[in-house]
């Protein structure tokens, strides 16, 4: 599938690069993407990372909206996820309704509940979701402007409970939805007991609200469980540490049922002076522990190059090592 | 009202109003529970789901008061909201 451009039903491609802090992430995002935008692809390239790279990388301010950093036979779109702005965005718009609701009294009040969501913990979190999951699912739809989407993801605890959420809150909202059919079952029960009206107008908003949440959460669990549309690509360097993490995120991926498509070995040292030869000599040792941890799950070597891994050139010359 | 319909109803009283006791107060403990979760981060308890209960809120704020009552708190549990 990925790297094909669109799949077999003419579905975009969801490309997700994650791995362990400092191994090269973002590099390989931004190259995938130049290669990809270069074979005539239209191309999203998103950050999820707190420390965004991005615009690092491609000698270019970026922000929320996306914004053209290539213009090639296709072109990249970039964009640096931010999620203080989502999170406003969102409180603003829960205000307004309050607002509208309450008598002007219980304004003030419902303000300060609303800054106390702002700082809840997870809240962080869930914004960063919700603009990925918007910006994802909308890019990934057949009939979007572009061909492959590939994010650059945070390193792996902060992925993984990404990836974990939209399953999750999935849940979460089938629970108040249950909750909430039982109460409107006694509710047309007490109705039709003789009971007058009461909470019609309650229930239906809070239903509406449910069910629009739902179905964005699965909107984006089924896009990631899709081995037609989505997979991840796994970063690494040939040493213990990343190493370990990686065999990790492949099995936790694997449990949350979300396909590994390849590993990237990343700055393999070239067997070149007696410092460096020593260095592959261990490097392949630790390979060798990833090959066996993680079978079937391809394995790309990406030799360390000279010089530094910002502008088109320098990206276009690190995509030559990725393969197909 | 006839002498007929004061009885009709007296009896349909009789028959549902148990009934109707029950079955409001089935729906009291659902939508308290619901409450709860919209609540759980103004209550105290960290609530993950903070960003996304908050959207419920609006629905269920208005009723926040008869809430509190219900649950056996006399004035309002939250100092930010002043209901009483």
């Amino acid at each position: 599938m990925l790297l094909s451009g669109r799949g077999d039903r003419g579905d975009p491609q969801l490309l997700l690069v994650s791995g362990k802090g400092g191994v090269g992430k973002t590099s390989v995002s931004c190259a995938v993407a130049l290669k990809q935008a270069r074979a005539g692809r239209r191309v999203l390239l998103v950050s999820t990372d707190p420390a965004h790279n991005l615009g690092h990388a491609w000698g270019a301010p970026l922000g929320d909206e996306p914004r053209r950093v290539l213009h090639d036979a296709g072109h990249v779109d970039a964009v640096e996820i931010d999620p203080a702005l989502t999170v406003q965005r969102h409180l603003r718009a829960v205000g307004e309704t309050l607002r509208r609701m309450l008598p002007e009294r219980m304004h003030a009040p419902a303000q300060q509940h609303l800054d106390l969501a702002r700082e809840a913990p997870g809240t962080h979190e869930s914004a960063v979701l919700e603009r990925l999951a918007e910006l994802v699912v909308g890019a990934c739809h057949p009939s979007s402007a572009y061909d492959v989407v590939v994010v650059d993801t945070a390193p792996t605890g902060h992925t993984l409970r990404l990836m974990a959420l939209p399953e999750r809150l999935t849940s979460w909202t089938e629970a108040l939805l249950a909750n909430r059919d039982r109460s409107e079952r006694f509710g047309a029960a007490l109705r039709g007991l003789g009971a007058g009206e009461e909470h019609v107008d309650r229930d239906a908003e809070l239903r509406r609200v449910l069910l629009r949440r739902r179905d964005r959460f699965a909107a984006l669990h089924e896009l990631l469980v899709d081995p037609a549309r989505a997979g991840f690509w796994l970063v690494t360097t040939a040493e213990r540490l990343p190493v370990a993490e990686t065999q990790a995120l492949h099995t936790q991926l694997r449990a949350l049922g979300i396909p590994v498509r390849r590993l990237l070995v990343n700055r393999r040292s070239p067997a070149d002076g007696a410092v460096l030869t020593a260095r592959r000599a261990v490097e392949e040792q630790h390979l060798a522990v990833l090959r066996e941890a993680v079978p079937g799950v391809p394995l790309t070597e990406v030799p360390l190059l000279p010089g530094d891994l910002t502008g088109e050139t320098a990206l276009a010359a690190l995509a030559e090592h990725l393969g197909g | 009202m006839g002498r007929w319909a004061a009885v009709r109803s007296g009896l349909e009283e009789f028959y549902a109003g148990p009934y109707r006791t029950t079955m409001r107060r089935a729906r009291r403990d659902e939508d308290d529970l619901f409450m709860l979760v919209v609540l759980t981060e103004a209550l105290g308890v960290p609530d993950p789901a903070a960003y996304w209960s908050a959207e419920l809120l609006p629905a269920t704020y208005e009723e926040f008061h008869a809430w509190h009552r219900r649950v056996g708190m006399e004035r309002s549990p939250l100092d930010h909201v002043g209901c009483c």
